[in-house]
């Protein structure tokens, strides 16, 4: 009952939020007035804060800053031994280094390494945590971007990435993030630059207790749905999950802005029940998929647990199975990735539901800007289904889906089932898949989770599995890199081919897409998608072991 | 002609099909097997491909699981090719007989000289006479002349062209039935009307239409992702079948993973064969339903346009009202009967051949019981006729007591002389006027009537209330196409008022008075820039920029050959209601596209639920527990499964031919009732259809 | 001289992403690191520290050995180094049907059944636990059958005992002990795990038998720690009332009566009990 009390107070929260921090969102990224910082920034930067780029424009302008920032990431930890605060640890070995860089600047956060063994402080502020800033913000911005594109009236640009970084970076997520590491310290975090204390303990042992700068990278890790931890047991760890209720909160943290965003999109295209319709979308998936895996857990099935009485290998007694459960459920619905729980260790059908919720697409609601980019590419082809079982050429919010809409929103929709599938393939058909922990389907389910994982840039894992080789390493970071560039590139041509388009006066014979029959559709469509691209590989792993 | 009264607002309906003709078009289905032809339909492509790998699967490993997967295979890929063969069947028979009319014909150059009819060129003058074939499209110059173009139009009845004006325009393969013609050319070589038509029909040049476009790169995109998903699996199902040991191996899996036979069929079941192998044959049908309306579209492109249209501009007469103004009314002035009225009225229009004036005679029968007279027998009556400068007509009777016709009337010493016309004319006539008339006139006028003043000798008896008649079942239609979306304009050369009123009782939603070609033109650019569709009706030269203008523009058959170049389709009918038709036959090809993909796509939950316990139950028994449709065996599941994927194609042939039925309804109210009948259908179907399937096929000794 | 659009580009974004380093990277945290020297909150940010480590880390209450020390409450197990070490946190990532012990590695449902054996030892109950044998391993058959998966049952090994196997016979064949270093899965065998007629509600609660997430749990149950209190009252002389009424005062109820679990603070509650 408590469990269910905990879902449903977030669902409260992050519903009152909905209309605030969107209309605060859509303020800030439709806003033309700058701060004497921002006007600073882009002196510095050398961009013209009134120049609007075209799709092409902006599609470079990410690429250069996020090609920019895993150079720089890489050599940072390449040469963190270096720099100060280091603790004593050496630079990070090339192919962690490539992955990590890759992974941050991705808004994945797959760790290949174990942070209190690997990273200084140096690298997890300057290096890791900014990117948890800025990787969240271009997430935001090529969601903006797409969003301008349904808006526009027949324009050729999409805004200026420049402008749209800075302001969602200064205005959004870093006040946000302030007030969540006072509340964190509050709860108990730590934040400071310790390299750690020797204690002796009650029975006379030594242990190590460490420190650094937790809290502060703790806020924007939930905030910005990056879930890269600063321990290598992430939120379990109690210096960063110390109570019960900073649990709720880093939940909150990471639902607010992903579901705020289709409010943005209401208001930009004018029309506040299609934002409504797809937060409608984004929630039912997510509720469906929290209350089954909070119930798989709860039922707690399968042999280890049954032997056990409880399905607590891998939850620690404060968050115990239902909240444990959820925030497995919500950081994967987002593409999060943080855990507070090892999902290995889940039961088969509960351990399952996290992969699915990957596979959706990450739009369930996704990660911050990504989710809302994603979901409305799944929007569009079902508009194109639907549209035409009414007698027109489909159109959403008044851009007709053409050939060329088409074409992109099928590539993205190729794109992640592609990189999952044959990154998977190809572990099995290399033999890597040996690293795995577990034996027979549940060593299968590793290999597959870790390539969903990566191809959707969600970060979290069945972390049996040793992947700090470099194959995997390697393959890991390709995963990531094309689950997250290819579909930008193809949103952005997509907003770019919407703005060029007039729109279309809507009608009694336009397919209504703000209606429960719609909502209805699309989470169909997607669930059905889903379901047959990944029902085969599924099949051999959760489904048999839960099925045995 | 069909009438739109006559038409109940009611579904679209195409042609039927019959047994026979799928026998008549397997050797085509057949021919179309060749893989150069299939490779434009990549669905298609791929089950080829995979019955090719079957085949040879079969051949080195023979069994009968094999040999009968791989003829259901290869009879998907058949069933494809036999709806596009049916459905361009239809058409090559309108275009065989279209040939024949096109046979051997001759042109009789106005020098003299007498050339092929396929030598034409542009700007040639030639002479058609009497029981002669007109050689080629052009524009008559000189001389009147009932023709027969039955060959075209299928309406047996001749039809009259004449130099200048909007009958002007003849057509190649047509038939002079009277009289003689010259006729200048204005078609060039190869490019007539026919043989576009010929083209058309046939399906030869067929392009794909955007629409369709988008649809296959969906499709495509699907078939690539289950191919992926299926081709991935292999390491994955090879680990599995190793690390159970126990596990035998079986028909579907062993050592080196799923065994090639079941893996094409499990790919073959998975991408959208169902609607990659009816997409063109919807398409073609979609045209062939136009034809058959007798509409020649251009393109499909106008088809599809026709859709999504969002205007449509309609001209008054003819489409909304019966064309001719008629009485509905006689308002008699103080002191004077209605029955006074009406006879006087009568008589006045006993030698009125117009269509008002029969009405007028009609009228007054039908309320008043006023036999009509026939004018031949009243002897004693002068009849006044119509004429610009008056503006009256009437009739004079000569003060004869002989006329037994006359008295019956009531006869009036000194004659009779009865006017009646427009209200200033006859006003003018009598010398006076009263309020009470201007009263009337104005009223009747403000109404959308036309007034007709009725007066004898000295004295005004009344009005008569002449009115455009809205053709019954308007009203509905239009509400209908308001449910659909659309915005009907009315299109008039009346004046505002009248325009107005018209409108108001045909329940238009907007109405063009006083209309220029000009201002339609312009009232389209005003639409288009608001990011609307228009679609419009026109026959003469000054409608050809609009009609090139509008997005759908159907010309009449009778109009000018400017006109019909300027459309994207032309109606042989000649029947401006017929607009309406065609957006539910573009609307109708569309959702039928939709429809089959809905259901194509729900197909596969259930081919899933048959495959895959049966491939892998073999290896994990508890996945078994997927078998939900309790199939005999592994072996019959996967047979039923792609029996099923074949059969539905065979099953789906008539509906795509026909298209899904179409009702006019809202967005919301159709997407409801298709989801139900596709979506849901779609999921459902497979179920009971493997299940049914593999409750037989388990006797095959082998399965 | 005017540089390349492409190179512009880059160095455009280079000269951002070194501002927002400096903002982001440096003054942000700092910034906090600064507030947490304030009074209220410098506790909390240097890591909850007390006399003998952290409350919010857990620690293991063994001697050197590794023996639990019976005077105090004893903490989950810890798959984090050799237990409860900062430096290397870490769940035990094995999966719900691990249950065949292999050459190097226990299976989770050994350990599962290892760990309430010992502690049903420690306290004095009952340790058994269903699908485990008398002798704290997994009680899991490789099951032969003619036909591989289907057919009459040919032959059955206990694969986690190599002495005497927890049943003798197994649908009619006598199930043999396994020999060290053979698969039986590449054998043919399918793993069948034996439930036994343990009751479904073990006396040793379920975090008491499994590892935490993050390895350094710093609570445990709060009926794992009224199972362990009849043991502390008896080694520290105390009343059970004395010891049940401290664990209550160190028990953390849900936050605001809905969020997480109730959970006992170990080190709080002995640190309690020393007196400290």
């Amino acid at each position: 009952m408590a469990g269910w009390l905990f879902v449903i107070t977030l669902v409260l929260a992050v519903a009152a939020a909905y209309r605030p921090l969107g209309d605060y969102l859509y303020r800030v990224v439709s806003g033309r007035k700058s701060n004497v910082v921002e006007r600073g920034i882009y002196r510095l930067v050398g961009v013209d804060p009134n120049t609007e780029q075209t799709w092409g424009v902006y599609a470079r302008s990410v690429l250069a800053f996020s090609a920019v920032s895993i150079l720089f990431l890489y050599l940072f930890l390449r040469v963190q031994d270096k720099l100060w605060l280091s603790l004593g640890f050496d630079g990070v070995p090339t192919h962690i280094a490539w992955n990590t860089a890759v992974s941050f600047v991705t808004n994945t956060n797959w760790q290949a390494y174990s942070g209190e063994s690997t990273m200084g402080h140096l690298a997890q502020m300057a290096g890791l945590s900014v990117q948890n800033f800025v990787s969240a913000s271009v997430g935001i911005a090529v969601a903006v971007a797409l969003i301008r594109g349904f808006a526009a009236r027949k324009s050729q640009t999409l805004g200026n990435f420049w402008v749209d970084l800075t302001r969602i970076t200064l205005r959004v997520l870093l006040p946000i993030a302030v007030l969540a590491t006072l509340v964190f310290m509050i709860g108990g975090m730590v934040q400071n630059l310790s390299g750690g204390t020797d204690v002796t303990t009650l029975t006379g042992a030594t242990q190590h207790i460490t420190g650094g700068p937790v809290a502060s990278q703790e806020a924007i890790k939930e905030l910005g749905t990056n879930g890269g931890g600063f321990y290598n047991t992430n939120s379990a760890h109690p210096f960063e999950n110390p109570t019960t209720w900073t649990n709720w909160i880093q939940l909150f943290l990471i639902l607010c802005i992903p579901f705020a965003m289709p409010r943005v999109f209401g208001r930009m295209v004018g029309q506040n029940r299609q934002g409504y319709a797809i937060v409608a979308v984004m929630s039912v998936l997510a509720l469906a998929s929290i209350a089954l895996t909070v119930g798989f857990e709860v039922h707690g099935g399968g042999t280890v647990p049954q032997a056990a009485g409880a399905a607590m290998e891998g939850k620690d007694v404060r968050f115990g199975v239902p909240n444990s459960a959820t925030f497995g459920a919500v950081t994967t619905l987002t593409s999060t990735g943080a855990v507070n729980s090892f999902l290995d260790s889940y039961t088969s059908f509960g351990g399952m539901m996290p992969m699915v919720n990957m596979m959706l697409g990450e739009v369930a609601p996704g990660g911050v800007g990504a989710g809302l980019y994603g979901l409305l590419i799944l929007a569009t082809i079902t508009v194109f289904v639907a549209g035409l079982m009414v007698g027109r050429t489909p159109e959403y919010v008044g851009k007709k889906i053409g050939a060329r809409e088409m074409k992109l929103a099928s590539l993205y929709f190729l794109v992640t089932p592609a990189v999952v599938l044959i990154g998977t393939a190809a572990a099995f058909a290399t033999g890597h898949n040996s690293t795995a922990l577990n034996t027979g389907p549940h060593g299968l389910s590793e290999v597959l989770y870790a390539f969903t994982s990566a191809g959707n840039n969600n970060g979290s894992a069945f972390a049996g599995i040793t992947v700090n080789t470099p194959w995997w390493d390697t393959a890991l970071g390709l995963a990531m890199l094309l689950g997250r560039f290819l579909p930008i590139i193809l949103v952005l041509a997509l907003a770019g081919s919407l703005a060029r388009q007039k729109p279309v006066p809507e009608s009694e014979g336009t397919l209504p897409t703000h209606q429960p029959l719609f909502v209805g559709l699309v989470v169909g469509v997607t669930i059905v998608l889903v379901a047959l691209t990944f029902l085969p590989a599924l099949a051999l792993g959760p489904i048999a072991e839960g099925l045995s | 002609m069909t009438s739109l009264a006559s038409k109940t607002p009611s579904s679209v309906r195409g042609g039927l099909l019959d047994l026979n003709q799928l026998w008549r078009s397997l050797p085509q289905a057949l021919a179309k097997l060749d893989p150069r032809a299939l490779w434009r339909n990549p669905v298609m492509f791929i089950v080829e491909v995979g019955s090719v790998f079957t085949t040879v699967l079969a051949l080195t490993d023979p069994s009968v699981l094999a040999w009968i997967i791989t003829v259901w295979l290869w009879l998907t890929v058949v069933f494809a090719n036999l709806a596009e063969a049916v459905a361009e069947g239809r058409g090559k028979a309108q275009a065989a007989a279209l040939r024949a009319a096109k046979q051997d014909t001759m042109a009789y150059l106005e020098d003299g000289r007498e050339i092929a009819a396929t030598e034409l060129k542009q700007g040639d003058v030639v002479v058609v006479e009497a029981g002669q074939v007109i050689p080629g499209d052009g524009d008559v110059i000189e001389g009147i002349a009932s023709v027969d173009e039955s060959a075209i139009t299928g309406e047996s009845a001749p039809v009259i062209r004449e130099s200048g004006g909007d009958r002007s325009a003849v057509t190649g393969g047509t038939k002079v039935l009277s009289d003689r013609i010259v006729v200048r050319i204005t078609q060039k070589p190869g490019e007539s009307f026919v043989d576009r038509m010929i083209a058309l029909v046939e399906g030869a040049n067929r392009q794909k239409t955007p629409n369709e476009i988008a649809l296959n790169i969906l499709l495509a995109a699907l078939t690539i992702i289950f191919l992926l998903s299926v081709v991935t699996l292999q390491p994955l199902a090879i680990f599995s079948k190793a690390y159970q040991a126990a596990a035998p191996d079986t028909i579907a899996i062993n050592a080196h993973g799923v065994t090639g036979i079941v893996l094409v069929s499990l790919i073959v079941c998975l991408i959208p064969t169902t609607i990659g192998a009816l997409l063109s044959a919807i398409g073609i049908a979609g045209m062939d339903r136009l034809v058959q309306r007798n509409v020649l579209a251009m393109s499909g492109r106008a088809v599809e346009a026709a859709g999504d249209v969002n205007t449509l501009l309609l001209d008054k007469t003819g489409t909304i009202t019966l064309g001719n103004r008629q009485a509905s009314e006689f308002v008699p002035v103080d002191g004077v009967s209605a029955s006074e009225l009406a006879d006087a009225a009568q008589l006045s229009s006993l030698a009125d051949e117009t269509p008002e004036g029969r009405s007028i005679v009609v009228l007054a029968k039908n309320e008043f019981g006023l036999r009509e007279r026939e004018p031949g027998l009243m002897t004693d009556a002068t009849f006044v006729p119509f004429t610009a400068q008056t503006r009256m007509s009437g009739v004079d009777i000569e003060p004869s007591l002989q006329s037994g016709e006359g008295r019956a009337v009531g006869a009036v010493a000194g004659g009779r002389q009865i006017r009646k016309g427009a209200a200033g004319a006859v006003i003018k006539w009598v010398g006076h006027s009263s309020d009470e008339v201007s009263e009337i006139v104005d009223g009747i006028s403000a109404s959308g009537g036309t007034p007709l003043v009725v007066a004898e000798k000295g004295r005004i008896l009344g009005v008569i209330h002449l009115k455009d008649v809205v053709k019954s079942g308007m009203r509905a239609r239009f509400d209908e196409m308001r449910k659909m979306g659309i915005r009907t304009v009315m299109i008039t050369g009346d004046n505002p008022r009248t325009a107005a009123a018209i409108a108001a009782e045909a329940g238009v939603d907007d109405f063009l008075a006083e209309a220029t070609p000009e201002d339609k033109l312009a009232l389209i650019k005003k639409e288009q820039e608001g990011g609307r569709l228009v679609a419009m009706t026109g026959d003469g030269t000054n409608d050809a920029p609009a009609l090139a203008q509008a997005d759908v523009g159907v010309a009449m058959n009778t109009g000018t050959s400017a006109a019909k170049e300027a459309g994207n389709m032309v109606d042989l009918d000649s029947d401006p209601t017929k607009l309406i038709e065609i957006v539910e036959i573009g609307k109708q090809l569309l959702i039928t596209r939709g429809a089959l993909t809905t259901f194509s796509i729900a197909n596969d939950i259930a081919k899933y639920f048959a495959i895959i316990p049966a491939i892998f139950a073999a290896v994990y028994p508890g996945l078994d527990a997927l078998n939900v449709m309790r199939l005999h065996s592994p072996g019959s599941a996967i047979l039923s499964a792609v029996i099923f994927n074949a059969l539905v194609i065979v099953a789906l042939i008539p509906l795509a031919l026909r298209g899904v039925r179409y009702r006019p309804s809202s967005a919301s109210a159709l997407l409801r009732r298709n989801l139900w009948i596709y979506g849901l259908g779609g999921v459902i179907v497979p179920f009971l259809g493997i299940k049914l399937i593999d409750l037989i096929i388990q006797f095959i000794p082998g399965i | 001289m005017r540089l390349p659009t492409w190179l512009s580009q880059h160095l455009a974004a280079l000269r951002a992403l070194l501002v927002m380093t400096v903002l982001l990277g440096l003054a942000y945290p700092l910034a906090f690191v600064a507030v947490g020297h304030l009074p209220g909150l410098s506790h909390k940010a240097n890591g909850s520290m007390v006399s003998a480590g952290s409350t919010l880390i857990g620690q293991s209450f063994t001697d050197a050995d590794g023996n639990p020390v019976p005077k105090y409450f004893q903490s989950r197990p810890s798959a984090a180094g050799d237990g409860y070490d900062p430096t290397s946190t870490a769940a035990s990532n094995l999966g719900p049907e691990s249950v065949v012990d292999t050459a190097d590695a226990k299976s989770l449902l050994t350990q599962v059944c290892e760990r309430s054996l010992a502690i049903g030892k420690l306290e004095n109950v009952d340790g058994s636990r269903p699908y485990c044998t008398s002798d704290g391993v997994g009680a899991v058959l490789a099951v032969f059958y003619r036909d591989g998966l289907t057919g009459p049952v040919t032959r059955a090994v206990s694969v986690n005992q190599t002495g005497t196997p927890f049943i003798a016979t197994y649908e009619g064949v006598t199930v043999e002990s396994a020999k060290n270093g053979e698969d039986y899965v590449a054998e043919g065998g399918v793993i069948t795990p034996i439930r036994g007629d343990a009751p479904a509600k073990p006396v040793v609660p379920a975090d008491a038998v499994t590892a935490s997430g993050s390895g350094l749990d710093p609570d445990i149950s709060v009926a794992y720690a009224n199972l362990q209190a009849p043991r502390i009252a008896r080694e520290r002389n105390l009343s059970p009332v004395r010891v049940h009424q401290l664990i209550e005062e160190h028990t953390e109820g849900r936050a605001l009566g809905f969020m997480g679990e109730p959970a006992v603070n170990v080190l709080e509650l002995n640190l309690a009990l020393d007196g400290k």
